[in-house]
């Protein structure tokens, strides 16, 4: 059951170009969140810009949770700016979580650029024991989404587009080596990233049977089914999903990532 | 001071003069774990056509640098059939009046919906959409014709007594004769404005931002053309008229009804803040209880020029 609750902002440090990193004190939320939901965040104290963003839920510790989002507009921008103390007016969590992987599978997340940030909190809640490797891809070191403590911390393995750190090549590539060594074993991936790079990422992983979730972003309009604005067509028959009521994870078999779906 | 915000019109007694925008609501409880049905006085839901829609190609909505939005749902909904079979328990029939829209490629499916909505108790009434831009038929290119206006009126109020809006298009110059024609016709209300035709463009990639190329501006800015709208259909018709179009506060919903509007049509302002009808309420209280105002419907008309 989702939940409106003016979080507070405890923290906010730029992590990298214009990536940012808010820790906001939200108990109810961060107590309820389940990896792959979202928050819907107000970007705007008047109405313009007028939607509210939806940001995925990133780790969360007792009455804390992380938002880690990119600057792209004057919404996003707004956000960067708040400060500690500043309250921000959020809903959630939405939408449907990642579902956990069988016990004795491993589990591989997979992640472009800021679609790390679901796959975070996942590391977090996958039951004790789960077998893992982390692969996070982005198009250089200098726009890493997380900081080298929390890569060391989650044991997460890099690729670059151009070499500057980690694996030379994209991450789907990365994984793909994985998958070379334990081919055979019962495989669940989990991807948040770019939608040329999920496309990719299904594509390698259908012909080999291994079960793929992903967590879709898309443009959204009231975050609760209503409006059905945030559509993503199904592959199987004529129509669509709403990616707030319906995702924003699904089975990678059951959507349509061609790009132009998924912007 | 209390302030009776009661509506009264064409037998119905609504408790407050604020209403859902078609679509913006979806089937009526989508919202129902944050909304307090208490301050509306009743809600319409997303336009309900004779088959299923699956509704146009995303990307379906996008923001403009005017504070407002585009969208380009194209009408997406489950058909009338799976509507009354699986949707109306949802509608929140117990807490608020709840209003049917509907939308048709032609007067007789329009007839036909509505006819099998007949058979559901609990409606208070229609509203019906001649005016959705982002279809090819059974939008704009019925709702720009008056007498086809006045057609699907009559059709539907030859089979129903129950209350009958319709939702009109900003895109007449003038919006008069289409009031005219659908209020002779035996419409109990008019509802004004549906969204205007718009479109955003991304510059860098050369693309459109919607799926649909264009799509219906809404938000804050649609008010003045909205308000135009209401005034002039208000000096021209009898019957009460919906107001719809960019209220975000109590002031926006004071204004609409000094310029002729019964009642106030809450749409994407919902997406945005969904606790605004107990604000948007609180508001107009405020103003009345400083302009020793007794009843909201007092100020309906009340404009002074």
């Amino acid at each position: 059951m989702p939940t409106a609750e003016k979080g507070i902002v405890v923290q906010i440090r730029k992590i990298n170009d214009d990536i940012w990193d808010m820790t906001v004190s939200a108990p109810v939320i961060a107590g309820n969140s389940r990896a792959g939901q979202f928050v819907h965040v107000r970007v705007s104290e008047e109405f313009n810009p007028f939607l509210r963003r939806p940001l995925s839920v990133g780790p969360c510790s007792g009455d804390f949770l992380r938002l880690i989002f990119i600057v792209k507009g004057r919404g996003t921008r707004w956000l960067c700016n708040r400060c500690p103390g500043d309250h921000i007016d959020m809903i959630g969590p939405l939408g449907h979580p990642f579902q956990l992987p069988e016990p004795g599978a491993h589990s591989f997340l997979v992640a472009g650029g800021i679609g790390i940030v679901p796959l975070l909190l996942l590391k977090d809640q996958l039951p004790e024991g789960t077998s893992v490797d982390f692969l996070l891809g982005v198009r250089s070191v200098s726009l890493l989404t997380i900081d080298n403590a929390e890569i060391r911390q989650k044991k997460i393995q890099l690729a670059s587009d151009d070499g500057s750190i980690g694996f030379h090549g994209s991450v789907v590539e990365l994984l793909e080596q994985y998958l070379h060594k334990c081919e055979g074993k019962g495989i669940t991936v989990y991807g948040c990233g770019p939608s040329p790079m999920l496309s990719v990422l299904k594509s390698v992983c259908t012909p080999k049977s291994i079960r793929l979730y992903v967590s879709l972003e898309v443009p959204m309009g009231c975050g609760m089914g209503a409006c059905q604005s945030c559509a993503v067509s199904k592959v199987d028959s004529d129509g669509y999903y709403l990616v707030c009521q319906d995702g924003p994870v699904f089975d990678a078999a059951k959507v349509d990532l061609k790009p132009e779906a998924v912007v | 001071m209390s302030v009776d915000t009661t509506v009264r019109m064409g037998g119905l007694e609504l408790r407050t003069p604020l209403l859902t925008g078609s679509g913006t609501f979806g089937y009526g409880n989508e919202f129902s774990a944050l909304i307090d049905y208490s301050h509306f006085g009743g809600i319409v839901t997303k336009s309900i056509s004779l088959k299923p829609r699956p509704g146009n190609p995303p990307p379906r909505i996008c923001e403009t640098a005017s504070g407002g939005i585009i969208n380009s749902i194209g009408l997406a909904n489950v058909g009338v059939e799976e509507f009354i079979s699986e949707k109306i328990g949802d509608l929140p029939l117990q807490r608020t009046e709840v209003f049917i829209s509907v939308v048709g490629d032609s007067v007789e499916e329009y007839r036909e919906i509505v006819s099998k909505l007949e058979g559901v108790d609990g409606i208070a009434g229609y509203e019906l959409n001649v005016s959705c831009p982002n279809v090819r038929r059974g939008g704009l290119d019925l709702g720009g014709d008056r007498e086809a206006v006045a057609a699907i009126v009559s059709e539907v109020r030859s089979i129903t007594n129950r209350f009958i809006s319709v939702k009109l298009t900003p895109h007449y110059p003038v919006i008069e004769p289409v009031a005219k024609a659908a209020a002779d016709s035996g419409a109990d209300a008019l509802t004004l404005i549906n969204t205007l035709v718009g479109m955003t463009i991304d510059a860098e990639q050369r693309r459109p931002l919607l799926g649909n190329v264009t799509g219906g501006y809404s938000g804050p800015p649609l008010k003045p053309v909205a308000l135009a709208k209401v005034w002039h259909a208000a000096q021209a018709v009898d019957i009460p008229i919906w107001a719809s179009g960019g209220i975000v506060n109590g002031i926006d919903g004071i204004e609409f009804l000094l310029a002729g509007a019964s009642t106030l049509q809450l749409g994407s302002v919902l997406f945005v803040d969904p606790f605004s009808p107990g604000r948007i309420m609180k508001e107009m209280i405020d103003y009345c209880e400083r302009h020793d105002v007794e009843r909201l419907s007092d100020l309906t008309g009340s404009l002074e020029v």
